[in-house]
């Protein structure tokens, strides 16, 4: 059953001569337990692809199905609720809150939905990306790859069915990055989830089970 | 909360200041409102000590009682529960240290206008009064022989009562007959009828009829219309409701700069699905924090203050108005929050991540 299913999803912006389609009708499906990399170079539409499909803005036309629920209709509370409950982010920039520590931007998760890591787990997490001891420190006394190595904590502390990361790996050197990428393997195949990886990194492709290559707003299995 | 707190706690400076600045204005507000108080005490005391419903003056006196002057028959002729006739007037009074303004109050022993004594004694003999405590304060003793501005007769105090002042000045409680020698020296006698006013105690002020020469205004009308007393009053109260939009403006403002500085951590948030709620709630819960923290800060000090000022200055706190302009500083605070929060929900996370 696929957890993530875009049907004739297409978008496009502006209007008359300025319209520019980013996406052009896309077929796309992502099972359990599937760790994904779509691939292309900038402004190929990679990052249209995975706001969509993530439920942060809704397609011209088509229909996005996340675990069996048309998302395309709903509404912004809605989609804002399913993102909550179903998907993490990890985005490009930094998405900590600079006010609060590593150990409170997990607790601000607690204390907006269930279901989140027991603490045993959030440790083992800790320890996985080496960011333990760095556990009481503010975002700012970070270097960018600590910042980069909490925020993936943060999205998969939350245990989304679906994990988004739109280049993950952009701000470490080589060995971070492809342990960064072991481990969301790890996670992708002990919790059975699904993970769609954005980048431009092909190095990274030797991780995932299927590689799509996004050009001009087409995307295309490899 | 959770993102409230501990904000505050990572940035302490800034809300520190923006809390100094809320302290400041609700310090202000409830020292204006403790002179406001004080002032309208100081006009008047001696009314509201009466307890009465209402008062009746001449209808060419134009709700002052020093230019009202009827006779005791006419107060005789009003149907109402009880009536204290009273004669006042204004005289600078004189003793061997002192002199101060005072105001006399002609009553008889046994109305319910009759202050209550609470050192020394009643008067019994002529031209013996009882002062207002105000005068104590200003050096005047039990036994005091005061000489007065506008006659021969001299006037001896007896007994002190509490909280009688009248249109700023300390009254001075004698029978009718003392405060008609004063009025009328040797012509006493022939007006021995002559009062100023009939005060009135009733449970439907609607059902006593009067003749068309006089005139029933309630108690609080009476008040309202005692020389400078609404005027003083509406201007602190102005100041007052004034500072209530300053505080708000303010908060809106630093609030709303906070904001907009953090519409990217906002955006993020919200593109993790954080709701709109949550956010809003963190926003209000933060400024009722800081509001709470200024007004508490900002009563202690008035607090404070109120116990090291000279006697001179006409502050009296009351508490009551006092916990209500609080209650209404913070409310107006998180009124200023809703700029925040509506650019909060207004706030597209897709473009603040930057997607």
């Amino acid at each position: 059953m696929a957890v993530l299913e875009l049907n004739q999803v297409t978008k496009s912006f502006g209007e008359g001569h300025k319209k520019v389609e980013a996406m052009k009708k896309t077929e796309f499906k992502a099972e359990k337990g599937e760790l994904i990399a779509v691939i292309g170079p900038s402004g190929s539409g990679k990052s249209t692809f995975l706001t969509v499909a993530g439920g942060l803005q809704t397609p011209t036309s088509g229909e996005v199905i996340i675990n069996n629920q048309n998302i395309t209709k709903l509404t912004e509370k809605k989609r804002s609720n399913i993102r909550l409950q179903e998907i993490g982010f990890i985005l490009q920039s930094s998405n900590l809150v600079p006010f609060l520590t590593v150990d409170n931007q997990m607790r601000l998760l607690d204390k907006v939905k269930k279901g989140n890591m027991t603490k045993e787990e959030l440790e083992q997490l800790y320890n996985d990306l080496g960011i333990y001891d760095l556990k009481q420190k503010y975002p700012s006394d970070l270097s960018g790859g600590e910042r980069q190595r909490v925020a993936i904590a943060k999205s998969l502390y939350s245990n989304p069915s679906i994990l988004l990361a739109d280049e993950p790996t952009a701000s470490l050197d080589s060995d971070r990055a492809y342990e960064v990428m072991e481990l969301l393997q790890t996670e992708t195949k002990n919790k059975n989830t699904t993970t769609i990886v954005v980048t431009h990194d092909t190095r990274l492709i030797d991780y995932c089970d299927k590689v799509f290559k996004m050009t001009d707003g087409v995307l295309a299995l490899q | 909360m959770f993102l409230a707190w501990n904000e505050i706690k990572k940035n302490k400076l800034r809300f520190v200041l923006i809390t100094g600045v809320l302290m400041l204005v609700s310090y202000l507000v409830f020292f204006l409102s403790g002179l406001a108080n004080g002032l309208e005490s100081l006009n008047r005391e001696a009314v509201d000590k009466w307890d009465a419903t209402g008062i009746v003056l001449t209808e060419e006196s134009d709700k002052s009682m020093p230019q009202s002057s009827m006779t005791i028959e006419v107060a005789d002729s009003i149907d109402a529960n009880e009536i204290a006739i009273i004669g006042q007037l204004n005289a600078v009074a004189t003793s061997a240290e002192n002199k101060a303004n005072v105001a006399i109050f002609g009553i008889e022993e046994d109305s319910f206008i009759m202050p209550e004594v609470t050192e020394g004694e009643s008067f019994s003999n002529e031209n013996e009064v009882i002062a207002s405590d105000t005068l104590l304060e200003e050096g005047f003793k039990l036994g005091d022989e005061l000489k007065l501005s506008s006659t021969d007769e001299v006037l001896k105090i007896v007994g002190f009562t509490e909280s009688a002042r009248f249109n700023a000045a300390p009254v001075l409680y004698a029978h009718l007959s003392t405060f008609q020698r004063v009025k009328f020296g040797e012509a006493a006698e022939e007006n021995e009828n002559q009062i100023n006013a009939a005060v009135i105690r009733t449970d439907d002020l609607s059902k006593v009829t009067i003749d068309d020469d006089f005139e029933l205004i309630e108690t609080e009308t009476f008040i309202e219309n005692l020389p400078g007393y609404t005027e003083q009053s509406l201007t602190l109260t102005f100041m007052i409701y004034f500072l209530f939009v300053i505080s708000s403006v303010i908060v809106a403002i630093f609030l709303y700069v906070l904001t907009v500085q953090k519409i990217s951590m906002f955006g993020v948030m919200k593109a993790q699905g954080i709701s709109n709620r949550y956010l809003a709630n963190s926003v209000v819960a933060q400024t009722f924090i800081l509001a709470a923290i200024g007004v508490v800060v900002g009563f202690g000090l008035t607090w404070l203050t109120g116990a090291f000022l000279p006697a001179a200055v006409p502050v009296a706190f009351d508490l009551v108005t006092m916990v209500i302009y609080g209650l209404v500083l913070i409310a107006v605070a998180i009124v200023g929050a809703v700029f925040s929060v509506w650019t909060i929900v207004k706030i597209d996370p897709l473009k603040a991540i930057g997607g």
